[in-house]
């Protein structure tokens, strides 16, 4: 865990300096910079890489009542300068907003002295000839699978990140972070009889590097997964069981960021307003905003705003415990601010696998991807693109794909009937597989 | 979600999404004049210290490994957003991007580099980066740079978006905020975001070609959130396009509020949308969504080099009826997805994807033009600086056909008439895509009976064109603002149809035809 380069906190506090010299009455600033290297490597050579690192400060502005907020990539110390003073005149053109004000300091105390384990001292060490190592041996495992002759290309690729930011405010706050990460993945095409060419993927990310699974086993799985959608068709329209697998399941998680946020609530776009200490979903539902996850995607010390990061039950045997409040609704709400903005989730897990969730479903359909659709977070309702496998007997059938799923958010979470062993460790949402029941499917 | 580069997605989306800009510190200079980049040169860029010198090293270094050909793309974006929420323009946002992105091709194969720092080591340092994607003796540049000029001006713009005052926008953001709230009394909340942007782009290529382009962007977002018997729906309408101030007319502003308000206030009486397969009658205008998942991103010459996309192998071949013509071009005048150039610097034109029913040009980049050995369609596009072109969409749209919107929705007996969208997202190599309808009715019996709202539709490309059946002569090309997702680059584009009929693809809606 080291700090942030003393560059960083030059520029940081440079522009809230200036803010404050060009007439502001408040301010605080980010600076950050980003490192990133993406190898592209497709049937059998390197297609794309791409190195950069990229550089860029940004600054909330409280000027005579007033707030604005700017970003820029040009530090140049003049036209650093000319920029800031541009965006206090900006702002002073504004209305006036009572509500907009820094944090209270107080919710900057009590910031946890912990190592997150976020950053991989060994990130320089990682060379251009293991990033094409890695990905070669994606695209190698992935065409050693019985049933290869059906690929129609494989890509394969590797992406390393290292960002360091600083966050200073005028009322006293100070932080920065220094992550790394290291994603490895593959995307293989496959030819159908009928002339579709469907293709699936499997990835993985990690804060180290030397915790990458296999990427063989990760090229093996997506040629495995890419060649299981060949002769994918829809299936009749029915009211069935839904196995969702773990790796896509955040994708209904995610539709209930929104709405629990204090912007939705303000502002009347969230069915979730109104429900907090009420069972949204069934006992299963049970989940916890944790941002000490070690090596967690989404682990912080303290939030975007400077709070100092906690762990909050967000839905409790199915009743909903907070919502997402920053300073500026809290304010509005008249509520006490929480956080902006979702940290990692945590789930009180099942006993069962994946398999024996489907083995238990009987009858319905095993759901491996979304395509498309949408949430609407002031109803609820939802409508959403889907492909998978027919469960029958309790066993896989026949890939399907072009069907939809259709409800309400409020039903949806009631139908919640089981909660596999298996978070998902690549996403922030770290969702293991969830199991609905009577969920409407579209398809002939 | 952690899934950084290596994602492929193709989504497309409507909405307040990107920053777009003003409030220049600095004066544009306008299009470049045709002249030599000499110490006097008119280039925009030249404020910044690029010069020929610089340009020529930074060329040098990038082909000093033996890449083929080599760009640069310098880029100044300025953009600006007022946001009104509760009744007031209280909160601004503004970002400034500076940089310039190194591209090498060698081959099918590319490397990029790209910095924030236009100094002559920086820039030299992400040549050097992007060159490593090539390994053998350096190549020579040409003896002269040619500052070519965009050969159409296709932006409608009089007054520089740096040159408007914020006490200009202002008033616009107020009155629609009145107007909506004053439209109808269900009205409760009304959030409204007007952006603008000036991205000026220098491109400059191993064959000594430099090309600048002045991008001007605006659009406006107008949201509403009504409530009728406890219940809540929300709404909106949004315009953009490659305007200035005077986009903002009356007639256009009295749309905004008309569109918002109704499209908000007729989910009240939304019934849920059946599930299963029927004929969809698509309206005239944003339904050119349609195009862009089931043929647009599948006719990208990328996925097609690379045999991934359903289409490969189908040029020449007939795919839809012979009254089927779909067209995606970069020249209408004004259009959030017109083009002087595009950002590899070459012409924008008018291609055609489907003529007479038969599939026959895909949309192509320079290393796709290569390898099928035709001319570049000035489809090569990005998001910024920090990424190499690839093919991408402009506005894309279907001509006029020989039906009538009044027969096309006679002739169907039960199905559902699609009005309004938010989103769409596509498989290209399965083909499979989808569209979310916001906004639609139910047909029954050959006539619009009752609203529907919120459903996903979901189809074949291939198959869905097959079963286009009908095509009206009303073309529209929406004003709404449109971002393509590629790769995780977002471009602005535009998309038109006439009243269509699709005999049958799945709806989305409910099984059991109850809500929940």
């Amino acid at each position: 865990m080291s700090k942030a380069s003393p560059e960083l906190y030059e520029v940081a506090q440079l522009a809230v300096d200036l803010a404050l010299k060009k007439g502001a009455s408040a301010a605080a600033a980010r600076a950050a910079k980003s490192r990133d290297v993406e190898v592209r490597w497709r049937d059998g050579k390197v297609e794309q890489v791409q190195e950069s690192t990229t550089r860029g400060v940004s600054l909330a502005l409280y000027v005579d009542g007033r707030y604005a907020a700017v970003s820029s990539s040009d530090l140049r110390r003049d036209a650093l300068e000319t920029f800031i003073a541009d965006s206090v005149v900006m702002t002073r053109s504004l209305a006036p907003d009572p509500h907009r004000a820094l944090p209270d300091p107080a919710l900057y105390a009590g910031r946890r002295e912990m190592d997150l384990q976020i950053e991989d001292p060994a990130y320089l060490t990682v060379s251009a000839e293991k990033r094409r190592t890695l990905s070669k041996e994606m695209e190698d495992a992935a065409r050693a699978v019985k049933g290869a002759e059906a690929i129609l290309s494989v890509s394969s690729g590797f992406n390393d990140n290292r960002t360091e930011s600083v966050r200073i405010a005028s009322n006293g706050f100070s932080g920065d972070r220094v992550e790394t990460t290291f994603f490895i993945g593959a995307e293989v095409a496959v030819k159908d009889a009928d002339g579709r060419r469907p293709s699936d993927s499997s990835f993985a990310g990690v804060r180290y590097v030397g915790e990458l699974p296999s990427a063989a086993e990760h090229g093996r799985i997506a040629a495995e997964r890419a060649l299981s959608r060949l002769g994918a068709k829809k299936v009749a329209s029915k009211s069935m069981t839904m196995v969702l697998d773990n790796r896509v399941a955040g994708r209904l998680v995610g539709a209930l960021g929104g709405p629990l946020s204090g912007q939705a609530l303000q502002q009347k776009r969230s069915f979730l307003e109104g429900k907090l200490g009420q069972a949204i979903g069934s006992k299963l539902l049970h989940v916890s905003d944790d941002p000490f996850v070690p090596k967690g995607f989404g682990s912080r010390l303290f939030d975007g705003e400077g709070l100092a990061a906690k762990q909050r039950p967000v839905f409790e045997d199915g009743v909903l415990r907070t919502y997402f409040i920053d300073t500026y609704y809290g304010r509005k709400l008249n509520m006490a601010p929480t956080t902006g903005g979702m940290s990692n989730l945590a789930w009180r897990l099942g006993e069962r696998s994946r398999e024996e969730l489907i083995g238990a479903a009987g009858e319905g359909i095993y759901v491996t991807g979304f395509l498309g659709g949408n949430s609407n977070a002031t109803t609820g309702d939802y409508s959403l693109g889907v492909q998978g496998f027919v469960i029958r007997g309790g066993a896989l059938g026949e890939p399907v794909a072009e069907m939809n799923i259709s409800g309400n958010q409020l039903e949806l979470w009631k139908h919640l009937v089981a909660v596999g062993d298996d978070p998902y460790p690549y996403s922030t949402l770290r969702t293991p597989t969830l199991v609905f029941d009577a969920i409407s499917f579209a398809g002939l | 979600m952690n899934e950084q580069g290596i994602s492929r997605r193709q989504v497309l989306h409507i909405g307040a999404a990107t920053l777009a800009g003003s409030a220049l510190s600095d004066v544009l200079s306008g299009p470049a004049r045709a002249a030599t980049a000499s110490a006097a040169s008119p280039l925009y860029f030249a404020r910044f210290g690029v010069d020929e010198g610089l340009i020529r090293g930074a060329l040098a270094a990038a082909l000093s490994k033996g890449g083929d050909f080599a760009d640069l793309y310098f880029q100044h974006r300025v953009g600006s957003s007022f946001m009104l929420e509760d009744g007031a323009v209280n909160r601004a946002f503004k970002s400034v991007e500076l940089g310039v992105g190194v591209r090498v091709v060698k081959g099918d194969q590319v490397g990029y580099g790209f910095t924030e720092d236009l100094t002559r080591e920086a820039l030299q340092q992400a040549a050097l980066t992007a060159a490593a994607i090539a390994d053998g003796p350096s190549r020579e540049l040409p003896q002269r740079f040619h500052v070519g000029d965009p050969r159409a001006s296709r932006y409608s713009v009089k007054l520089r978006w740096d040159d408007v005052r914020p006490e200009q926008k202002l008033p616009i953001l107020n009155q629609l905020n009145e107007r909506t709230f004053a439209a109808d009394p269900r009205v409760k909340k009304v959030s409204i975001s007007f952006n603008d942007e000036s991205s000026v782009v220098l491109i400059a290529d191993s064959t000594g070609r430099i090309v600048e382009d002045v991008r001007p962007m605006t659009s406006c977002y107008l949201g509403c959130v009504a409530e009728q018997n406890g219940a809540r729906e929300q709404g909106a309408y949004n315009v953009a396009g490659r305007e200035d101030l005077s986009f903002y007319s009356e007639d256009r502003l009295a749309r905004m509020v008309k569109e918002a308000v109704a499209r908000t206030v007729v989910l009240f009486e939304a019934v849920p949308a059946p599930a299963g397969e029927m004929p969809v009658v698509m309206a005239a205008g944003s339904s050119g969504i349609l195009l862009h998942e089931a043929i647009g991103h599948g006719m990208e010459a990328d996925f097609n080099r690379k045999g991934t996309s359903i289409y490969s192998d189908k040029i020449g071949k007939p795919i839809a009826k012979p009254f089927v013509n779909i067209v995606d071009e970069g020249t209408q005048q004004g259009a959030r997805g017109a083009l002087n150039v595009d950002d590899e610097g070459n012409d924008v034109g008018k291609t055609m994807l489907v003529q007479d029913g038969v599939l026959t040009t895909y949309l192509h980049d320079q290393i796709s033009a290569k390898h099928y050995g035709v001319a570049p369609t000035g489809n090569g596009r990005r998001e910024s600086y920090q990424y190499a072109p690839m093919p991408r969409m402009r506005s894309t749209y279907m001509l006029p056909g020989p039906h009538k919107k009044e027969e096309i929705i006679a002739s169907v007996k039960k199905g559902i008439y699609a009005t309004n969208f938010t989103n769409g997202q596509v498989q290209i190599g399965a083909g499979d895509f989808t569209f979310y309808v916001k906004n639609g009715w139910l047909i029954e019996d050959g006539k619009l009976t009752r609203p529907v709202k919120d459903v996903n539709i979901i189809g074949n490309g291939p198959k869905v064109l097959e079963q286009v059946d009908m095509v009206s002569d009303d073309l529209e090309i929406d004003e709404g603002g449109w971002t393509c997702g590629k790769d995780g680059q977002g471009v602005p584009v535009s998309q038109g149809l006439p009243t269509v009929r699709v005999a049958s693809i799945t709806v989305g809606g409910r099984t059991t035809g109850k809500r929940g």
